[in-house]
């Protein structure tokens, strides 16, 4: 009949990359640390709750340590004191971990060009998505982590160990 | 045959050498603005502002005089009209629901007690929108505070706020510390002012009212103003090993831009200081190496 009927064995198996299954569920299962630091962090809550529902994107599920966590929204103002901390929770966090800048004081310091406020925190951490907004509305949140979602799915291990595999050679 | 007008090339400034980098230390809003006046409400003050207005009005008044005297002789010489004489501007009745209240003299039993009780040390009372101020010489604070606390007729139980404030402009202090006491057996609420030189160590409220702990190392952190006998006397707020008192009026607040922030293990100590203190109330001296 010119129609190609798929045989039994495309019947009952997926073809795929390991890659692609690593990270098909790694942005689907994404932790974030319990961790606020100014009015930001209201917001986070609130796409945490039920209205928002952030646990529709599997991001739902807030460790109190950093060690079960994979994700740190940076969620407010980072200031000088503050600074150390986050650099230990951040260290303590285990591979894979991303980082959400979020609010444009962590993005770039927001309103305090004052002597207190680091100028946003990519000055002590890796971030991977910045979200505009003072504070941005957990719809904008959630886009964010959908932007980071996206990033994970298009990661490659051999981009991230790149630096390492060249240095084995 | 004339050279054709050759127009001068525009000048083209130099492409900054490196990266286009701000610089903080020369932007306008790192400039710190001196204040030039001295915003300390006190009754003195006031009174001779007041003084003073009376009398720059009467200055002004008698030239308006002597001014019609002069123009009148000079139209009577020249044989004209006589001019119109001055009429004295009454003063506008000013609306005091818009003014903000200005100090008053002190009728108020607790700051006459207080007068009464500390003589001289007390330099100044007054009220101001039905609040109670006493300024105090700066050496009898200690005496005033147990004297709020413990005399029947005062009994301010709680020591509420203590702050300070920093006052470049003035000629014979830099900063003034107030104390406000509230008395909840009584309802009353009470201030106490001192008035310190720069460098000067004033005595710690805190064996009087525990409360002073905190706040008065946010002074300290705040404006450099050390507590003597205070139990901890270090900074609450900013870091450790932070330079400069940040609500010093010459302290820039803005703009210090990007800056590289140091991570040490124990910044100023911090770590090391705590472990003393548990050890010490463990009973460890960790200071002495162990004997063998």
């Amino acid at each position: 009949m010119g129609v190609m009927q798929p045989s039994a064995f495309e019947q009952i198996l997926i073809t795929t990359k390991v890659e692609k299954v690593m990270n098909w569920s790694r942005a689907t299962s994404v932790w974030p640390v319990t961790f606020g630091l100014a009015c930001c962090a209201i917001e986070m809550m609130a796409a945490g709750a039920s209205r928002f529902d952030f646990d529709r994107f599997g991001a739902g599920i807030f460790r109190a340590t950093p060690r079960q966590a994979d994700l740190m929204i940076i969620a407010g103002t980072v200031t000088y004191k503050m600074a150390p901390v986050i650099k230990t929770l951040y260290d303590q966090m285990p591979e894979p971990k991303w980082v959400i800048a979020m609010g444009s004081c962590a993005t770039a310091g927001g309103p305090f060009d004052s002597y207190h406020t680091i100028q946003g925190v990519d000055k002590i951490i890796p971030v991977d998505v910045f979200i505009p907004g003072c504070p941005p509305r957990p719809e904008s949140l959630i886009y964010g982590f959908m932007k980071l979602q996206d990033k994970i799915m298009t990661s490659s291990l051999a981009d991230r160990y790149k630096d390492i595999f060249e240095e084995v050679g | 045959m004339t050279e054709p007008i050759i127009p001068p090339a525009p000048e083209v400034p130099e492409a900054p050498a490196g990266p286009y980098v701000y610089d903080y230390a020369a932007s306008p809003q790192r400039q710190v603005v001196m204040p030039k006046t001295v915003p300390l409400p006190s009754y003195r003050t006031y009174l001779a502002e007041v003084k003073a207005a009376a009398e720059a009005d009467e200055a002004k008044w008698k030239k308006m005089q002597a001014d019609y005297e002069t123009a009148k002789a000079k139209a009577e010489a020249e044989g004209k009209d006589a001019p119109k004489p001055p009429v004295r501007p009454v003063p506008r009745k000013d609306d005091n629901d818009l003014k903000t209240p200005w100090p008053q003299e002190a009728k108020d039993a607790d700051l006459l007690l207080l007068q009464e009780l500390l003589g001289a040390k007390v330099e100044e009372i007054f009220e101001q929108a039905g609040e109670l101020t006493c300024q105090l010489e700066k050496s009898a604070l200690h005496e005033a505070l147990l004297l709020c606390r413990d005399h029947e007729g005062l009994r301010y139980e709680m020591l509420a706020d203590q702050s300070a404030t920093h006052y470049p402009a003035a000629s014979d202090f830099a900063y003034s510390v107030v104390y406000h006491l509230t008395s909840i057996s009584r309802r009353k609420r009470l201030r106490l002012r001192i008035l310190v030189p720069e460098g000067f160590v004033p005595e710690s409220a805190c064996s009087v009212y525990p409360s002073a702990n905190w706040m008065e190392r946010e002074i300290f952190d705040m404006l450099g103003i050390s507590f003597a006998n205070h139990p901890d006397m270090t900074r609450i707020l900013c870091p450790d090993d932070w330079e400069g008192h940040a609500l010093r009026k010459d302290y820039p607040v803005v703009g210090w831009g990007q800056r590289d922030v140091a991570f040490r293990e124990d910044r100023g100590g911090m770590i090391e200081r705590i472990a003393l203190q548990k050890a010490g109330q463990l009973g460890i001296n960790l200071k002495q190496p162990k004997a063998d």
